[in-house]
C-alpha cells in the first residue's frame, strides 16, 4: 500500500468515526467530543501556518477568542433580556447615560451591528483574518522570522486579553460573555449537548480540512514548502514571500476564528482565558503531537490530548500535575517525533511498503 | 536628484547595453566593499569577473539581485532603473542570480525545485487554485537535460552529489528566462570532470543568453572568456580580452601575479 492510499483511508475511517460519534455518545460526551472537534480545527490553522510555512504563531488564541467573542457578543444580544442593551452594560453604566446601544457605555456603539446574528458569524472569521493582516503584515514587511514570529503573535495575544479584561463595561471584562442565546439560524436551533451543534462543528471541520488539503496540495503548498526551505532563494526566484507568508497567516487566523465561533456555539460563553498564552501554546502542542505538517494528524493530535487531559482533569492524582505531563510531551515531542502521530504513521506505511515489495521480490525470484 | 538625471541621460543615449551600472558603490560600516563601479554588459555577452579573494567580486552580485542595498549608485536593466525594488521584483525583471555555495530548497525533489523556479505565475492568488503537474513540462525536462539532472528528477535536492547542486541551482535559474544570469563560481568546490562539464554548459549558454560569472581559476577563465573586467579592492582595476589583461602591469602586480602562484 503506498503512503497516498494510506493516507486517504486515513481520511475516510477518521471521518466516519467523527459522524458516526454521536450514535454511541451520551449528551455530555457529545458536547465535550464537540468541543475537542473545534480544538481540532485550531490545530488545522496551526498546521497550515507552522507546517506548511514555518510561521509559529503562539498568539493564535487571539483570534480563537475574537472568533469566539465576536459571535457571543451577537447571542448575547440575542437574549430577550439583553435587547436592547446587555445586563452587562447595564451593570457598568454611568447613572445617567442613555439606555441604548449607542451610547450607554464607551464604545457600545459598536455593538450595533451584532444586533444581526449574520454578521456576528461573518466577524467571527473576517475580524481575526483584519487582526493577522495588520499583525502580519507589519511581522513580514520587516522580515521578521523564526523565534522572533512566535515572541510577537504571543505579545499580540496577551494585548488583546488585556484590552477585553481591562474594558469591562464593553466586553464583559474577566467574566467574559456567559448570557447567551442559542444560535437559532432559519428557524433551526443548535443544542450545544445534542447532534446539531456536534455535526455543525464536524461538517466545517470536514470542509475546512479538505479545502485546506486542496488548496496546499496545489502550488501555493508548493511555494510555501519552497519559503519554509528557503526563503531567500524563493525570492531570487521572483516570489513575494512576505505576500504568501502574509496569506498563509490570514487564512490560519481565520480557521482559528472559525473555531472560536463554533467555540462559543458548543460551550456557550466567551472570556479572555481563551487569549490566554496557556491555550496558545496548548494549540501548537495539539498540533505538534499529531503531526504538525499533517492536517489531519494535527487533527487526531488534538483531540487525543484533550481526551486524554480530560481523563486525567477527572483523576485526583493527575489533575495538578496534567500541565507538567502536557510540557513534557511537548518537549518528547520536538526532541524524538519531530513529525508526530502523522510521521510514525508514514514510517509505518513505508516500511511495510518496502517488506510487501520485498516479500513479492523473493516470491518471483522462488518462481522463476 | 543629479545623479538619477545624469544617468537617465546616459542610460537613453547609449547603444543599449542589458546591463548598467552607474557609480554603484556599498559601504559595510565606512569600509567600501564595492567602489564606483561602472559596469555596462551587452545583450549576448558572457563576461568574467575576476579578482582575489575579498576584491568585492561577490558583493557586486549581491548588488545586483538586491541582497544588498547600494550605499550610492543605481542599477539598469535595459531602461528599467532596478535599484532598490527587493530581489522578487529584480528577479521577475529578469535576473537570475546563482550563488556560490548552492541554495536549492533540499527537502523538495529536483522536478519540484524545477517547477518552483520555472512558473513564471508568482503572485498568491494566481496560485490559489492552482494544481500540480505530477510529471515534467517539457520546458522542464529541456533543461534538466541540459544540466545533467534529467535522470535525478525524482530524487530529493538532499541527496545530490554537490556538483549536482550547482547544476541544480543552475539548471533553476535558466527555468526563470532571466535576461541575464548572475554567476558565482560555478565550478567552485567541483570535480576536474565536473568543471570540464560547467565550461562545456557555459559556452552553451553563452549563445542564447547574457551571462556575468564570476571565476577564480585562469585556467577556466581562458577557456570561456570573451571580455574579462578585474576587480581590485572593490573597484574595476582593467577591463579586456584574457591576452591584454594578462599583459596588464597593473593587474599582474595586484592579482595576476600572486593568483599564478596560488593556482599553479
Ligand atoms: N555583509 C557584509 N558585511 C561586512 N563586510 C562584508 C559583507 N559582505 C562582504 N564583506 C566584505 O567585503 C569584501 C568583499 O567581499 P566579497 O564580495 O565576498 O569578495 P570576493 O567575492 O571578491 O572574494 C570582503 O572584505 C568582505 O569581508
Ligand atoms: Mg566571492
Amino acid at each position: 500500500m503506498t503512503y497516498r492510499t494510506a493516507s486517504i483511508i486515513a481520511y475516510i475511517v477518521f471521518f466516519a468515526v467523527v459522524l458516526a460519534l454521536p450514535l454511541v455518545l451520551n449528551s455530555f460526551w457529545t458536547n465535550r467530543v464537540a468541543i475537542y472537534l473545534v480544538y481540532s480545527i485550531c490545530a488545522i490553522g496551526i498546521s497550515m501556518s507552522w507546517g506548511y510555512a514555518g510561521i509559529l504563531s503562539l498568539g493564535q488564541g487571539l483570534f480563537f477568542g475574537m472568533g469566539a467573542y465576536m459571535l457571543a457578543m451577537s447571542l448575547t444580544l440575542a437574549v430577550p433580556d439583553n435587547n436592547p442593551v446587555p445586563q452587562l452594560m447595564l451593570l457598568n453604566m454611568e447613572p445617567d447615560a442613555v439606555r441604548d446601544l449607542c451610547c450607554v457605555t464607551t464604545g457600545s456603539f459598536l455593538w450595533i451591528p451584532f444586533r444581526s446574528v449574520a454578521v456576528g458569524m461573518i466577524a467571527g472569521i473576517v475580524v481575526p483574518c483584519i487582526l493577522a493582516a495588520g499583525i502580519g503584515y507589519v511581522m513580514f514587511k520587516r522580515r521578521t522570522t523564526g523565534v522572533y514570529v512566535s515572541i510577537i503573535t504571543l505579545a499580540f495575544a496577551l494585548i488583546g486579553q488585556l484590552l477585553i479584561i481591562n474594558n469591562q463595561p464593553l466586553t464583559g471584562g474577566f467574566n467574559g460573555l456567559a448570557d447567551l442565546a442559542l444560535l437559532e439560524i432559519g428557524g433551526f436551533e443548535f443544542d450545544p449537548y445534542g447532534p446539531s451543534a456536534y455535526y455543525a462543528v464536524a461538517f466545517t471541520l470536514i470542509v475546512v480540512i479538505l479545502l485546506a488539503r486542496y488548496m496546499l496540495a496545489g502550488r501555493i503548498g508548493q511555494v510555501l514548502k519552497a519559503i519554509r526551505e528557503d526563503e531567500a532563494r524563493a525570492r531570487y526566484l521572483g516570489y513575494d514571500v512576505e505576500n504568501y507568508k502574509l496569506f498563509i497567516f490570514c487564512v490560519s487566523a481565520g480557521v482559528a476564528g472559525l473555531a472560536g465561533m463554533l467555540f462559543t456555539l458548543t460551550s456557550e460563553f466567551a472570556t479572555p482565558s481563551l487569549m490566554a498564552t496557556s491555550l496558545s501554546i496548548s494549540m501548537v502542542i495539539w498540533a505538534a503531537t499529531g503531526g504538525r505538517a499533517s492536517l489531519l494528524g494535527a487533527c487526531i493530535g488534538a483531540l487525543i490530548v484533550n481526551f486524554v487531559g480530560s481523563l486525567a482533569s477527572e483523576s485526583a492524582t493527575f489533575q495538578p500535575v496534567w500541565p507538567i505531563i502536557l510540557g513534557l510531551l511537548f518537549v518528547v515531542v520536538v526532541l524524538f517525533m519531530p513529525n508526530g502521530i502523522a510521521g510514525i504513521f508514514k514510517a509505518f506505511i513505508e516500511r511495510s511498503g518496502k517488506a510487501e515489495r520485498f516479500a513479492k521480490a523473493e516470491l518471483s525470484a522462488r518462481e522463476a | 536628484m543629479n545623479a538619477v538625471h545624469k544617468t537617465s541621460h546616459v542610460a537613453a543615449a547609449s547603444a543599449a547595453p542589458i546591463l548598467r551600472t552607474r557609480n554603484l558603490t556599498v559601504r559595510f560600516d565606512e569600509f567600501p566593499a564595492v567602489r564606483d563601479v561602472d559596469l555596462s554588459i551587452a545583450d549576448g555577452e558572457l563576461r568574467v569577473i575576476i579578482g582575489a579573494n575579498g576584491a568585492g567580486k561577490s558583493t557586486l552580485l549581491d548588488l545586483l539581485c538586491g541582497k544588498t542595498l547600494p550605499s550610492e549608485g543605481e542599477i539598469w536593466l535595459h531602461d528599467r532603473n532596478i535599484t532598490g525594488i527587493g530581489e522578487a521584483a529584480i528577479a521577475r525583471s529578469g535576473v537570475g542570480r546563482k550563488f556560490q555555495t548552492p541554495t536549492v530548497f533540499k527537502d523538495m525533489t529536483v522536478l519540484e525545485n524545477l517547477q518552483v523556479a520555472s512558473s513564471r505565475r508568482v503572485r498568491v492568488f494566481q496560485n490559489l487554485f492552482e494544481r500540480v503537474k505530477s510529471g515534467p513540462s517539457d520546458k522542464e525536462i529541456a533543461v534538466a537535460e541540459r544540466t545533467g539532472l534529467l535522470g535525478s528528477m525524482k530524487r530529493k535536492a538532499s541527496e545530490l552529489s554537490h556538483g549536482q547542486l550547482q547544476w541544480l541551482e543552475l539548471a533553476m535559474v535558466l527555468s526563470q528566462d532571466p535576461k541575464i544570469i548572475l554567476l558565482d563560481e560555478p565550478a567552485a568546490g567541483m570535480t576536474a570532470a565536473e568543471t570540464d562539464k560547467t565550461a562545456e554548459l557555459l559556452l552553451d549558454l553563452a549563445g542564447g543568453h547574457t551571462v556575468l560569472v564570476i571565476e577564480h581559476d585562469m585556467a577556466f577563465v581562458r577557456r570561456i572568456c570573451r571580455t574579462i573586467t578585474v576587480m581590485h579592492q572593490g573597484a574595476v582595476l582593467a577591463e579586456g580580452t584574457a591576452e591584454e589583461i594578462e599583459c596588464n602591469p597593473a593587474v599582474i602586480e595586484a592579482y595576476l601575479g600572486s593568483a599564478t602562484l596560488s593556482h599553479a
